[in-house]
């Protein structure tokens, strides 16, 4: 057994599985990574992590449709982590509007890309970071696809879009616009080697009932496309909406922003069957949009120039294909609505040119191999909405990368790589003991703006997160997979300690009496990582990038070369309070220079690091903790413990005990403040008697 | 278990103060466990004293830290002879059995003891020990019921209980339960309280000879190699 410090002490290795949030997005971003730096108020190098993983994370802050959240273990707990306004803060206050992207052109071939939806400007984004031409073809005269045309600017500002545009420009993405392919043919005779088709799908589904093609009755695609490039359709007072997904509730929204007084939707199932994002459908009721269910229109009249809808009422009868219980109507429950104009909007399909000769499958949909996202025409790849039909942002962009990809073997003539992911992902939820013990946090979501402003114009509806409840709400994250490992099994004694220290129960003996402890319930305190006696526990991924050791030489080392009063280094809790450098203000003020070595969590300053602290030359050690904000009930008690241990060691070397105290903290920023001045001049006084007693004793 | 715990400072400060470079060795096994002697204490010790240098600034010692799996086993010894070259003593943090074991193996080294070791005991609760054996080579547990009046009564008397208990604590140490009520309260529950009224006469502790040995070994003839084997 080595003594010397292990090579899993190093910050680099990564032994963690990956998260349930992770494994839902369909970009693979490293969710916890950035969560957690956020918890910190490190949101320079959380964007940083978010950038790696998404080419447009000003895209996805706003519009994306949160898989992950879904998938999020807290939800076991209370509710889920607000992962999706965490990357939205993080994209305001990071800085994601500084960031220049750069990119060389080292290959000759070039590619076209046929759509600018956000699959093809990830395609476009993705195959300039690797070197090739691109060139963007766009039938509209702005880029963006539905990000331009089918989400309202009230969800996506455009200012935003266009910035991501204005990247690509940057990075030499060629763009023609009000340019509609006919021919994939004619591409290839431009030079282009390679085509990425993704069109999308911007063809509304018919109603098939009578009277649709009335004046009056329009398409949800058309509608919001109009809306958006600019056009300010008049819709009269009384609008209705046939359809429940996100089309639908968007056309509401957009149909109360253009001056509707009265606005309706009908939907033929129940609000536990509506797609559309609950959220939404929650700020349209507040909006003053009335959703009428199992309800469907069964013939549309135009009389003097108004629209008489018969609607029909269903019930809801077995489950079908997609796992919903099927509408079925109510025999002679119609009855007559008046609307001035009528939005269907329930569903859309890709419409794919003729003269591109591509092979269409099931709902209009190119057929693609699912691997290379190849096309049955050598050179033309296909994704996005075109592929999956209507889909997210989120699988359009994964698409996008993966197409970039694919084009990038094609034209290199290598075989297509499979992804490699080397660490697992964890699957199994929670166990109830574990839930039981984790401390409940209520969510906190960004505000949004009061309903009565909503309507009025197109403004952003959600705000951003302040500072202080985005780091709140970040802690919440349970960090799921990343915890503690026997990373040595052979120094373990079986001696239970982690066992019998785990705040949530989670080290249990097998049934040879060995040690486990469960990856997918441990939720990283760190507690029995110094807790130990055989240093054999680790974290499967130490969070700080650099451990409290290597902080600690900084700090003093930093702290040598400048001090001349009184040292005093404190192990402050990285969460909340610290996390914004509030305790920034204290270098001025105390009698003594204080330096901080950021932790997170006190329960993982170990006692050497106590000792180092004063071997080092600080006159006095202090550990604040964040106080209530705490994830767990009982850190202090760790603390006490090891400050006990370690005044015991101090006191026999002749050293006063109260040069090492835990500070008392409520997580507000004064009291702290004042509790470390007045450690300081404790300290301050104490080195003073000393001295004295040392002139005396010569 | 083997339970330990750590000498004072102070103390292991003076008797390494004659040797400038000192291996701090650790004992992966009970040690360990009762947290006296594992990898961790090893380097508190070791920082610790560092620390105590560096502030004192009378002393200059090197400190190496090192850990094996068990101190009591010679074998486990062989994997730092190199290091022990570079040392002018061992700070053993193992039981009475290690520190000695250890010296055994290196007769040029002062090998110093950094823990006093105490008894054989179990953990009732996390980071608390409660003797349990006394190692009397007679064991009369099953006349008592699994508890062991030797270690658990004050008295260590084979015939309880004496007058001396109170609110089922001992006279003599209010924390500690009477030995012989628990035995009393197991025995009532296993239905054989005849054994309390059955008489044990006393033991003689003087007639044994220390220090012990088990022989475990079956004595075999050791002289052809033919396959024959004969006892």
């Amino acid at each position: 057994m080595q003594a010397e410090a292990p090579v899993g002490r190093s910050s680099s290795y990564d032994h963690s599985l990956v998260p349930p949030c992770q494994s839902a997005c369909p970009l693979h971003m490293e969710i916890r990574e950035y969560i957690d730096l956020i918890s910190q108020g490190r949101i320079m190098e959380a964007l940083h992590v978010i950038r790696d993983g998404n080419p447009f994370p000003s895209i996805c802050a706003h519009v994306c449709t949160h898989p992950c959240e879904d998938a999020c273990r807290r939800s076991q707990v209370d509710k889920p982590v607000a992962i999706r306004a965490l990357k939205r803060f993080a994209v305001e206050f990071g800085g994601d509007r500084m960031i220049e992207l750069e990119a060389n052109t080292t290959h000759a071939e070039r590619v076209a890309i046929v759509g600018s939806g956000p699959a093809g400007l990830a395609a476009a984004y993705y195959l300039r970071k690797l070197g090739y031409p691109t060139t963007i073809f766009e039938a509209n005269p702005e880029l963006g696809g539905m990000l331009r045309v089918g989400i309202p600017q009230y969800r996506l500002p455009r200012s935003v879009l266009d910035a991501e545009v204005q990247r690509l420009i940057q990075i030499g993405v060629e763009i023609r616009s009000n340019t509609r392919v006919a021919s994939l043919d004619l591409l290839f005779e431009m030079g282009y080697k390679a085509v990425f088709v993704t069109v999308g799908a911007h063809q509304s589904l018919r109603m098939g009932i009578e009277g649709e093609e009335s004046p009056g009755v329009v398409d949800g695609a058309t509608f919001l496309r109009e809306v958006n490039l600019g056009l300010r359709p008049s819709v009269g007072n009384r609008v209705a909406v046939v359809g429940g997904g996100n089309v639908a509730i968007d056309a509401a929204h957009t149909a109360l922003r253009l001056g509707a007084q009265e606005v309706k939707v009908l939907y033929r199932r129940g609000r536990a069957e509506m797609p559309a994002d609950g959220s939404e459908i929650e700020q349209a009721l507040e909006e003053g949009v009335e959703i009428l269910f199992l309800v469907a229109p069964s013939r549309i009249k135009r009389v003097d120039g108004c629209l008489q809808v018969i609607c029909t009422r269903f019930e809801l009868g077995e489950a079908d294909g997609s796992g919903r219980r099927r509408p079925v109507p109510i025999e002679n429950s119609d009855f007559e609505l008046d609307f001035d104009t009528l939005v269907s909007a329930i569903g859309q399909a890709p419409q794919i040119p003729q003269d591109f000769r591509l092979r269409i499958g099931k709902g209009s949909t190119i057929q693609i191999d699912p691997v290379t996202l190849l096309t049955d025409r050598p050179g033309v790849f296909a994704g996005g909405d075109a592929v999956t039909g209507p889909a997210t942002v989120t699988q359009a962009l994964a698409a996008g990368r993966q197409a970039a990809v694919r084009i990038d073997e094609y034209l290199q003539h290598r075989y297509p790589a499979l992804p490699k992911e080397t660490r697992a992902a964890l699957t199994t939820p929670l166990l109830p003991r574990t839930i039981e013990l984790v401390r409940r946090v209520n969510r906190l979501d960004p505000p949004v703006l009061p309903a009565q402003d909503r309507t009025g114009g197109f403004a952003p509806v959600e705000l951003i997160y302040d500072w202080k409840t985005a780091i709140d709400e970040a802690r919440r994250c349970l960090r799921c997979g990343a915890g503690a490992e026997i990373l040595f099994q052979d120094k373990c004694a079986t001696c239970l300690n982690c066992l019998r220290v785990c705040p949530y129960e989670v080290p249990q003996l097998d049934a040879s009496g060995t040690l486990q402890i469960p990856a997918d319930q441990c939720l990283a305190c760190g507690v029995c990582v110094a807790e130990c006696p055989a240093k054999a526990i680790m974290l499967r991924k130490p969070y700080d990038r650099r451990q409290v050791t290597e902080e600690l030489e900084h700090a003093l080392r930093s702290a040598l070369q400048t001090s001349s009063k009184p040292l005093l280094v404190g192990f402050c809790c990285q969460y909340g309070l610290f996390g914004t450098g509030s305790l920034a203000g204290l270098w001025k003020a105390a009698s003594a220079s204080i330096w901080i070595v950021p932790v997170l969590c006190v329960a993982k300053v170990e006692e050497e690091h106590l000792l180092r602290a004063f071997e080092m030359g600080a006159e006095g050690v202090f550990i604040a903790g964040c106080g209530a904000q705490c994830a767990r009930e009982n850190t202090g008690q760790w603390v006490a413990r090891r400050i006990e241990k370690v005044r015991r060691a101090l006191a026999t070397l002749g050293i006063e005990s109260e040069r090492l105290q835990a500070l008392p903290t409520d997580g507000e920023e004064a009291s702290t403040v004042q509790a470390v001045q007045e450690f300081a001049d404790r300290v301050g006084r104490l080195c003073l008697t000393a001295a004295l007693k040392r002139e005396v004793r010569k | 278990m083997i339970v330990a715990e750590t000498k004072p400072l102070d103390e292991i400060w003076r008797s390494i103060a004659p040797y400038s470079r000192v291996l701090i060795l650790g004992c992966g096994t009970c040690m360990t466990v009762c947290g006296a002697g594992g990898e961790r204490e090893v380097s508190f010790l070791a920082d610790a004293l560092r620390m105590s240098q560096a502030r004192g600034g009378e002393h200059d010692h090197s400190l190496l830290e090192y850990t094996v799996k068990r101190q009591c086993d010679a074998e486990f010894l062989e994997t730092f002879v190199d290091r022990s070259r570079e040392v002018d003593a061992i700070l053993s943090l193992g039981c009475g059995v290690g520190v000695q074991v250890v010296a055994d193996r290196f007769p040029d080294l002062p090998v110093l003891p950094g823990n006093n070791t105490y008894f054989m005991g179990a953990s009732s609760e996390w980071g608390v020990w409660d003797e349990r054996c006394a190692a009397c080579g007679d064991c009369r547990l099953a006349d008592t019921a699994g508890v062991c009046p030797i270690t658990r009564c004050t008295k260590g008397i084979l015939n309880g209980p004496c007058a001396g208990a109170k609110n089922g604590k001992c006279e003599a140490n209010k924390e500690a339960d009477c030995a012989w009520i628990l035995i009393y309260q197991r025995l009532e529950r296993l239905g054989q309280l005849d054994k309390m009224r059955r008489y044990y006469p006393p033991r003689n502790f003087r007639v044994i000879p220390r220090p012990r040995r088990i022989v475990n070994k079956t004595q075999v003839s050791t002289g052809g190699n033919d396959g024959q084997v004969s006892v």
